[in-house]
């Protein structure tokens, strides 16, 4: 026998043998994918850090075998579609067609994250309604409750994992803190122009004013503006100890230059989001230090005191790098988790039988722990038992600390410089 | 409010120069001029940050490189679309989209974009602490408005330049040429734009839905000012500049662009070529 043949059979049987491993190695999940719909505003930086994050979950899922239905197993698919909502100018109706094209086009069995802009949301609830499709999404309008409260029946396919009403539940219980640790009574409110963030600042306006705070002053911003020192001589001559600005925009940084500029001898705790990714202390320096931020989510920060929330951090930068919004990838991460759960769970993609079991999740997430009330993710404290947002404080040497709830928190509040 | 309407109306001014320098001279109005800023923001950060050069030699690359580009875009567009005003309001805008979307599918999105402040700290200006970043904007602006003003009237080409503004034909009919000149005023005008980015997006993060926003508000104070008048841009600026203080500190932040932009509704309906705007002929495309 020659050493060529015997060569080529080893190679044949060794080819033989390895191949089914590395066959289910490359392409563990077999069968016709489920799509996942993802409409968004994808330039903007939290839709398209929420893109990766729901490719993240998918990719581990279809790693490991991909979603059990009925008897087979299959792959999840995400298709993506940009909406632009998130951009000035974009009118409602060409996002709801651009929702509408993603569903005719590419036909997915559910949608995760959705529109970012609550107006856009609102208007989406009754496209889901007339396509019976299922979407976890995340936009923060309080609205979404009422709308859905309306007519139940009609709007069941929409859930929603975000709220500003919970922030301004966080927010007020930061300003008791304040209140506890440093006597402050006297604050100024100065928020972004647009539906989500008024109803936090008009929320927290209502709280603070029946708790016993000075509100001294509450200003509006459109979009877009870069002048804010007029916010800030109103506040320095009001003596307003705690400033709670709520923004989205990246011209807010503006806003925090202004304040150290202008010395102006309060403690910002509110919303901005360039001052939310870790990168924030490198881009604006110790400028910041002081500064409370809330996290909307845990796992958009990771958290020593809870585990999950730190395996998403990491896993995320390990896969895309570094993420710096302050919403929607941890949430969009376990939409996909929760909605596999169900699926399994249904045996089926029928919207009506996922809808039934969506209502029944109770799912360890990286945000804490998932369930649902009237389609609402339940929002609290302690990770152990609900969803929960982060306050963080910046300290030096760009470190952010998370201060609140007290089930995660691991330093106390410091004063920034100027008020020492 | 009067220190921060001040700073506010030299931002203004800075923003809407380079536009009013291109207009008055050549005639484009160059609507690429937010995408240009933005660029130019993006160059010298790339320049400074990725490459580690020094921040002078940043901020003069990419002022050179911004300002090729602008003498291109009349070299290979313009110049087959003079005289077609609404082709070349069209070509401009059309290339500063291109420009402003392939700056954000190439990733300028996010907030770690920041140009470094040249001087960080603050100083008292009649009891008012203002951060030294705009106080040098403030210097900028003047020493930019002064080397505009030797240029145009001290040197060969800034005297070209006033030829070819006050009569194309008779500049030519002179030895001037108006394609050159005009060409020259559109790299001038970038170069000017990118100066302006410079000093201030320091004060916030470079992000390219700012590039839309600059092209609003250089369109709202030329237009008020009068397209092709320098001093009318000045004036606006600082007209712009206060009511946007005024506004937020007595009536709402809410308005503040609302005032703005009403106001410049209001000039066009009284005086539809601007302020300080003379010539008949910009009324009418106005």
């Amino acid at each position: 026998m020659s050493k060529s043949f015997i060569r080529i059979t080893v190679f044949i049987l060794a080819v033989l043998l390895l191949a089914p491993v590395t066959a289910k190695a490359a392409s563990p999940a077999k069968g016709e994918p489920i799509i996942i719909g993802m409409p968004s505003s994808l330039k903007s930086l939290e839709a398209s850090e929420a893109l990766k994050a729901i490719k993240l979950a998918a990719e581990e899922i279809n790693a490991k075998g991909g979603v059990k239905v009925g008897n087979a197993m299959r792959p999840l698919k995400v298709e993506e579609m940009e909406t632009r909502d998130m951009e000035p100018g974009v009118p409602i109706s060409d996002a709801l067609l651009a929702i509408e094209k993603l569903f005719l086009e590419k036909k997915p069995h559910a949608v995760v994250l959705g529109p970012s802009r609550s107006e856009v949301l609102l208007a989406a609830m009754d496209l889901y309604a007339q396509y019976k499709m299922v979407s976890i999404n995340v936009a923060m309008t309080p609205k979404f409750i009422e709308k859905y409260l309306q007519n139940p029946e009609k709007y069941k396919y929409c859930f929603r994992m975000g709220d500003a009403r919970y922030v301004v539940g966080y927010l007020t219980k930061v300003m008791e803190k304040l209140k506890q640790d440093f006597g402050y009574t006297k604050v100024y409110i100065v928020v972004q122009d647009v539906l989500w963030s008024t109803a936090i600042g008009d929320g927290m306006k209502g709280w603070l004013e029946k708790n016993n705070w000075e509100v001294k002053g509450y200003d509006k911003y459109p979009t877009g503006a870069s002048e804010f020192s007029s916010t800030m001589m109103k506040a320095k001559q009001s003596g307003a100890q705690v400033i709670v600005p709520i923004f989205d925009m990246h011209n807010s940084g503006i806003l925090v230059q202004q304040w150290k500029d202008m010395k102006v001898p309060a403690l910002m705790a509110g919303f901005i989001s360039p001052l939310m990714g870790s990168k924030a202390w490198s881009t604006f320096g110790d400028k910041i230090e002081g500064i409370i931020n809330v996290v909307f989510q845990a796992g958009n920060i990771p958290l020593k005191k809870y585990e999950p929330s730190t395996k998403f951090y990491e896993a995320y930068k390990k896969r895309w790098g570094e993420q710096q919004s302050g919403h929607m990838p941890s949430e969009a991460y376990d939409s996909v988790y929760l909605l596999v759960q169900a699926i399994e769970r249904a045996g089926s993609l029928d919207p009506d039988k996922l809808v039934k079991e969506l209502e029944k999740t109770d799912f360890v997430g990286s945000i804490g722990r998932i369930k649902f009330k009237d389609h609402q993710f339940i929002f609290g404290d302690d990770p152990k038992t609900s969803a929960i947002a982060v306050a963080y404080q910046w300290k030096k040497p760009g470190r952010r600390v998370p201060i609140f709830p007290n089930s995660i928190a691991e330093e106390r509040i410091d004063k920034p410089s100027l008020m020492k | 409010m009067l220190v921060y309407g001040f700073i506010n109306g030299t931002i203004y001014a800075l923003i809407a120069l380079g536009f009013s320098i291109t207009f008055g001279v050549s005639r484009v109005a160059n609507f690429a001029h937010g995408g240009l800023y933005i660029l130019g923001g993006a160059l010298t950060w790339y320049s400074l940050i990725k490459l580690g050069l020094p921040y002078f030699l940043s901020a003069v690359l990419a002022i050179i490189a911004v300002g090729i580009i602008g003498a291109l875009i009349y070299r290979v567009l313009l110049i087959r679309l003079r005289g077609l005003e609404l082709s070349e309001v069209i070509t401009t805008f059309a290339v500063g989209i291109v420009i402003l979307e392939l700056l954000r599918s190439m990733g300028l999105m996010g907030y770690e974009y920041r140009l470094p402040l040249f001087w960080e700290g603050s100083v008292d200006i009649f009891g008012v602490p203002v951060g030294i970043q705009r106080i040098i904007i403030v210097i900028v602006g003047a020493v930019l408005l002064l080397a505009l003003y030797l240029f145009v009237h001290h040197t060969k080409i800034g005297l070209s330049f006033r030829g070819v503004a006050q009569e194309e034909h008779t500049a030519l009919s002179v030895g001037i040429n108006p394609d050159k000149v005009s060409l020259l005023s559109l790299s001038i005008g970038s170069m000017i734009c990118v100066i302006s980015a410079v000093f201030i997006l320091p004060l916030g993060t470079i992000s390219v839905d700012d590039g839309y926003d600059v092209l609003i508000k250089a369109l709202a104070v030329c237009i008020i000012g009068g397209l092709e008048s320098t001093i009318g841009v000045i004036a606006a600026s600082f007209i712009i500049g206060y009511i946007e203080v005024i506004t937020a500190t007595y009536i709402s932040s809410s308005y503040t662009m609302v005032v703005a932009l009403a106001s410049m509704l209001f000039i066009l309906l009284v005086k539809p070529s601007g302020l300080f705007g003379k010539s008949k002929e910009i009324e009418e495309r106005v």
